[in-house]
């Protein structure tokens, strides 16, 4: 019935045919990601207009709230694709779950370092036990996972299963995690500050975001596209269409 | 002649091959094994026997080719109780005696009627050696320990790689006289060795590995 | 021909815990390292009952688990080493069940010392004698439930070089939900509130971890050992 999702995944990921692709993808995803990086920054700092309540200093979330949405996507997409490896055992699939790792470790880290920044003029400190960065925190700890794992196995392709496995199990833990932070949180009356409040974010404010969301996701797929090649390359090292390319390098 | 599904070889290899690393380890493999027959797996060091072996045994998966069981496609699950393997890393845990490993086999892998551990462990040349921790016997008394497995586990293929290393001359005989009674008893056994096998139950097939 | 299920699985309990027995030397190890780490505490912070008290379960909970964690390394080692675990996979017994066996061996000889002298390490902290059964009742159910995750993370590292401070990397994501509910059984207990709830949530999560843990764990085996 679904028989055309393995069929048309096996075509794309050949990979000749996935390396042409994603370098063909890749000037694209980063010129989209500059000019909306461009715009929603513009937006952002300087045509919103400061919040009644945090003055300047919210300006940050432009860059703290993309970050946490991609640091999240990206782990959802090592984890479908680490599934896909598993399943199909489909060399693409690893690549593309092995490459996302450390793309998404350093959003998460973003986010982190961002909200300290923040939290410092919004809540006196630079750490704060809130749910939501604590899950944050503990998201990087499931990347480091993953990425550890990854580099422990001498055979790549072994240590790139073994890492889609955990990276399996992470996606069932975050929700745990997440839910017993927030009981945790009530339970010990933590300093929990909803920063958003429940008012509704004004379009001057809320377009810079969608913009600088958009800009983030294609910088993850020019990132990718790049890793993703440089991987392939290494991995298909003996391959006759490998040799092909280094030999046109090398001619020119 | 017999009829086909008789006929049908226990072990059946159409290009089978295996890739480290897409590299492939040997080159593809075609073979039949009967019951009654026995197998020398030949070739230099690095050459892919050991892996051939572990392929054979369920421990890897093959990346090329065909493996069929009694003519049909090879599974784990269905086929898992009949083959023995032995490999260099011989599975015997070190503080226990050689009794106890053997309880633990049995317990795991089925016992052969007709026969206790002590007859199998007399049988191997370790009585007196039954209480003693496996850790205190020598490499070849260690080897002897887990041969005494071949005697007791109800197998029909016996995959056995480098069987004649670290045995004496009585050793060599003792593999010998058990591949021998196995063979004639219509269990089939895969050989890997590089040195000369004095084998009188008939001229053993020969599998030449290239890598 | 093959052996019945339930031989083979008293075989694995047995032979696992005739082992355990015969180098009972490292079975005390983790229980000194509990020992050590609580003593440590009050040298660090003062003799101050009311902290002390305060911190108690938690303080326990957590050394609990890091002795935990120091015996984990060694679920799968020497069986790889000697190549018992191989016969294991080849075995024609599920081995799922198997290494279910081997997780049970596992808790038995290195949890259950420590929850027998968790009410000592509790007592040297002065926690009060009423949230003494949360604790108990909290190691009981999160001690399984960490040997369960701790087999899968261990089968998955299998193929590697031995590497226990990636061990606890990947177990800390799985272990704060369980640290946070044992924990907030004790501290309720410790102020007089019900906690019955977290409890509950425990044993839930213990009762899906020794369904679905053993499956995983023969799973990450087979990835890590297939090369």
């Amino acid at each position: 019935m679904a028989k055309w999702i393995p069929l048309w995944l096996h075509k794309l990921g050949s990979p000749p045919t996935f390396y042409r692709f994603a370098g063909a993808v890749r000037p694209w995803a980063m010129g989209l990601a500059l000019l909306f990086g461009v715009i929603g920054l513009y937006g952002g700092l300087v045509l919103a207009p400061p919040d009644y309540q945090q003055g300047d200093a919210y300006r940050i979330i432009f860059i703290h709230v993309p970050s946490a949405w991609m640091s999240m996507f990206v782990y959802a997409v090592m984890g479908v694709s680490g599934f896909i490896a598993l399943v199909w055992r489909m060399k693409l699939a690893e690549v593309v779950a092995m490459e996302s790792a450390p793309i998404g470790a350093a959003f998460a880290f973003i986010t982190l370092a961002t909200g300290s920044l923040w939290g410092k003029p919004m809540w006196g400190t630079w750490w704060t036990w809130d749910a939501r960065l604590t899950s944050e925190l503990v998201l990087l700890f499931l990347y480091l996972g993953v990425i550890g794992l990854y580099h422990a196995f001498e055979d790549r392709r072994q240590g790139a299963r073994a890492a889609s496995f955990l990276a399996i199990i992470g996606v069932i833990n975050v929700p745990i995690v997440h839910y017993s932070v927030v009981w945790w949180n009530t339970l010990h009356q933590g300093s929990t500050v909803n920063i958003f409040g429940h008012s509704k974010m004004p379009w001057d404010m809320l377009w810079p975001l969608l913009a600088m969301t958009l800009a983030t996701k294609c910088y993850y797929a020019a990132s990718l596209c790049r890793r993703a090649r440089t991987d392939i390359l290494a991995l298909e090292s003996g391959k006759d269409w490998v040799r092909e390319i280094a030999q046109a390098e090398a001619a020119r | 002649m017999t009829a086909p599904a008789a006929a049908a070889p226990l072990l059946e290899a159409r290009r089978l091959g295996f890739h480290r690393q897409d590299e492939p380890v040997f080159a593809p493999l075609d073979f039949r094994l009967h019951a009654g027959e026995l197998a020398l797996i030949e070739g230099d060091n690095g050459s892919g026997k050991t892996t051939l072996l572990r392929l054979l045994a369920g421990l890897l998966h093959a990346s090329e080719g065909e493996l069929r069981w009694r003519g049909a496609p090879w599974q784990r699950d269905t086929c898992a109780h009949e083959i023995l393997f032995l490999g260099h890393q011989l599975g015997q845990k070190h503080e226990l005696s050689p009794r106890e490993n053997l309880g633990f086999a049995i317990g795991l892998h089925g016992c052969r009627d007709g026969i206790t551990p002590q007859a199998a462990l007399d049988e191997v040349g370790l009585g007196g050696y039954e209480d003693e921790p496996v850790r205190r016997l020598s490499a070849g008394q260690k080897k002897r320990a887990a041969l005494a497995r071949l005697l007791l586990q109800p197998a029909v293929l016996w995959l056995l790689d480098e069987p004649y290393a670290n045995l004496d001359r009585h050793g060599i005989a003792l593999i010998n006289r058990l591949l021998e009674r196995h063979v004639a008893g219509g269990g089939a056994a895969l050989v890997s060795s590089h040195g000369v096998v004095g084998f009188h139950g008939g001229e053993p097939q020969r599998i030449r590995m290239h890598g | 021909m093959s052996a019945p299920l339930e031989h083979a699985c008293a075989a694995m309990l047995r032979r696992d815990l005739t082992l355990a027995w015969r180098r009972r030397g490292d079975m005390a190890l983790p229980v000194l390292y509990a020992v050590i780490v609580v003593v440590l505490f009050p040298f660090a912070l003062g003799p101050d009952l009311a902290l002390l008290q305060r911190i108690a379960g938690g303080l326990v909970l957590v050394t609990v688990l890091l002795a935990m964690l120091l015996a984990l390394d060694g679920m799968f080692a020497s069986d790889i080493e000697d190549g018992s675990l191989e016969q294991l996979v080849l075995a024609p017994q599920p081995l799922a069940l198997m290494l279910g066996m081997k997780i049970l061996a596992h808790w038995i000889t290195t949890a259950l010392p420590l929850i027998v002298i968790a009410p000592l390490l509790a007592g040297m902290l002065h926690l009060p004698a009423a949230a003494m059964p949360a604790l108990l009742l909290a190691l009981l159910l999160a001690t399984p439930l960490l040997s369960l995750l701790g087999a899968v993370l261990v089968a998955l590292t299998a193929g590697t070089r031995r590497s226990g401070m990636l061990l606890a990397l990947m177990l800390l994501p799985l272990c704060v939900p369980v640290v946070i509910f044992a924990a907030g059984a004790v501290a309720a207990a410790q102020e007089g509130l019900p906690w019955f709830a977290p409890v509950a949530w425990l044993a839930a999560a213990l009762i899906l971890a020794v369904v679905l843990a053993p499956l995983a764990c023969a799973a990450a085996l087979r990835i890590a050992l297939d090369s």
